[in-house]
């Protein structure tokens, strides 16, 4: 028994990890922009169908395949940033439903592609399983990509605190027009999110077709997911939403361990509606209400 | 004048269309599912522009409204007509879960009722004793045969869908028109500045937003009597969700008819001319639709090509 929750906890620890590099690139575009990117998720999904094309049609081992994946997502990432910026009247709403349009488009492009087939990765040395103390087992590629993740979101963290870019991008989050008022390019650090979104949604996705599966409706998933998390963190704190994010990992594998797999999704989501009800501006938010 | 105009497009929806394609069960059919879009077009677009919420969600009313009504006309033997009336209150009733998330700011609400949506299918998924499960329900009561009029066939779905539509459009405008409608344009401008003057925003919205899910209930109870057939991932699908916002936006959401305009065209168009080019990733088009719209003319076509009219008729356009 002890076991078994032991296990659950672990892997939850590790899912909780590709979570939040999902949610950190979603916090990042809303803290600069104000905008939820509804196609983030899409964009994770399409790292990971790059890395797909890649393994499958020429055999490149899908951590060598970042590069190329990076520079499809971060153009993809761009194109929704010069759509986004265009926008003029009823920003918030219309923005939201612009990047809905561009969720859907790339979900049906990657089905029409791809077709609506499961897929993950094909190399054995991902999937192997790796025992620690005995006791709990984990694939290769959740490790790795654990590992990686936090590294990523380590060195994300650093430059948000200690380069004058990153700065500015929490100065944007924090006063937009003081922000402006200190010299701070909005344009260029609205830009810049995009791409380190972009890089954070690249590894997202190369994790999860290595250390799960993917099909062509897990975009809408992930965007969802990522929001919750952010939701749950409160806006602008990182820290927050790598919590967040663990949280809800191993409040899915502790369903799926003792209630049924077919639960998994309605954990996330009642844990979702409670913070809500109970403190709508997340757990570590501070004041800086999400709520009226 | 206008009486006259009224009646006649009355006369044509009612006794032409049937008249007219009543013989052809295949277009009648795309008539009405249609004119299903159309009508939680409607409901979303009512929540949008009165309430000024956009919901991501309206698939969970859609559900909700469907499996209410199979059920309590399966099981219980209610009569379908009074059931397609409680499955819309079925679904109000489940908009009253929903108010935690009317405390949340714009984005912050569509997401957080996406997840409501989410929530409502996995529960009709797994309340198997009740709904059937995946497998989901088989022979739903079709519509009966009342005063001599057949309602179970694709003109009779017609006559009701339609009738929907019409009391749907009716009730909106009314309820635009009235002092609460003044209050709610008030709430959109500075909501702020309405709460200050005691117009009590919170409770208004709950209103709409009850509205809009017993509009979508209903129709989702009609859909189902119609096909007599569900299972949650249709009942539940995002479709029910991505094309009435498609068609809101085109058709203008900020009027009573765009919404209905804009699925009639959005859904032939999706059925007629993209499937058979894409027969899968044909909703692909909708999210370009979606996109070049609200990037180029974020009021719809609608309330344009009204405005060129009156233009040219020398009178002001309306705002």
């Amino acid at each position: 028994m002890i076991e078994l929750t032991l296990q659950a906890l672990f892997s939850g620890l590790l899912a909780g990890g590709y979570y939040a590099t999902v949610a950190v690139g979603l916090a990042l575009v809303f803290g600069a922009m104000r905008v939820i990117n509804l196609a983030h998720g899409e964009l994770v999904l399409l790292a990971a169908y790059i890395a797909y094309a890649a393994e499958s049609r020429y055999g490149i081992n899908p951590v060598m395949a970042i590069p190329i994946a990076l520079v499809v997502v971060a153009s993809a990432s761009a194109i929704v940033y010069a759509l986004l910026s265009r926008i003029e009247q009823d920003r918030e709403i219309n923005s939201l439903i612009l990047t809905f349009g561009i969720g859907i488009i790339m979900t049906n492009g990657i089905l029409t592609i791809w077709a609506a087939d499961i897929h993950s990765t094909t190399n054995p040395w991902f999937q192997d399983s790796l025992v620690i103390a005995d006791t709990l087992f984990a694939m290769n590629a959740e490790v790795a990509f654990f590992v990686g993740g936090l590294a990523l979101m380590a060195g994300v963290y650093w430059w948000l605190n200690h380069s004058w870019q990153g700065r500015a991008v929490r100065a944007l989050t924090s006063n937009r027009n003081a922000a402006m008022l200190m010299g701070v390019n909005p344009r260029q650090t609205e830009i810049l999110s995009f791409m380190i979104a972009a890089l954070l949604a690249t590894f997202a996705g190369v994790a999860i077709y290595t250390g799960k599966t993917v099909f062509p409706s897990l975009g809408h998933v992930l965007t969802v997911k990522a929001f919750i998390i952010t939701v749950l963190a409160g806006m602008g704190s990182i820290h927050g939403v790598l919590i967040g994010a663990i949280m809800i990992g191993v409040i899915e594998s502790l369903t799926v361990t003792y209630l049924s797999a077919s639960l998994q999704e309605l954990a996330g989501m009642l844990l979702f509606l409670v913070v809500l009800f109970v403190s709508p501006s997340g757990l570590f938010g501070g004041r800086r209400a999400l709520a009226r | 004048m206008k009486h006259a105009i009224l009646g006649a497009a009355l006369l044509a929806a009612y006794v032409g269309v049937p008249l007219l394609f009543g013989g052809t069960p295949y277009v009648m059919g795309l008539i009405v599912a249609a004119l299903t879009i159309a009508g939680v077009a409607l409901a979303w677009a009512l929540l949008g522009n009165l309430g000024g919420m956009v919901s991501f969600g309206h698939a969970a009313f859609f559900g909700v409204g469907s499996y209410t009504s199979a059920v309590l006309s399966m099981k219980l033997g209610v009569p379908v007509f009074a059931a397609l009336l409680l499955g819309g209150l079925g679904a109000a009733v489940a908009s009253v879960a929903m108010l935690p998330a009317l405390r949340l700011r714009g984005p912050y609400f569509a997401l957080a009722i996406l997840a409501y949506a989410h929530i409502f299918q996995i529960l009709a998924t797994e309340m198997t004793p009740i709904t059937g499960g995946a497998g989901g329900l088989l022979s739903i009561p079709r519509f009966p045969t009342l005063f001599g009029l057949e309602f179970g066939g694709k003109t009779g779905g017609y006559v009701i869908i339609l009738t929907i539509i019409l009391l749907s459009a009716f009730v909106y405008d009314a309820v635009r028109r009235s002092a609460w409608g003044l209050a709610l344009k008030a709430m959109h401008d500075t909501e702020i500045a309405t709460r200050v003057i005691g117009v009590p925003s919170t409770h208004l919205k709950a209103a709409m937003l009850a509205l809009s899910a017993f509009i979508t209930g209903v129709v989702g109870a009609f859909n189902a009597h119609f096909i007599s057939f569900l299972e949650p991932d249709y009942a539940f699908s995002s479709t029910w969700t991505v094309l009435p916002i498609a068609a809101a936006i085109f058709g203008g959401y900020r009027t009573v008819w765009g919404p209905v305009v804009g699925a009639l065209a959005i859904y032939l168009l999706d059925q007629l001319v993209f499937k058979p080019i894409l027969p899968h990733g044909h909703q692909m088009v909708l999210g370009v639709l979606l996109c070049a719209m609200i990037l180029l003319s974020p009021g719809g076509l609608l309330p344009v090509l009204l405005r060129r009219r009156r233009s040219e008729g020398g009178r002001h356009a309306h705002a």
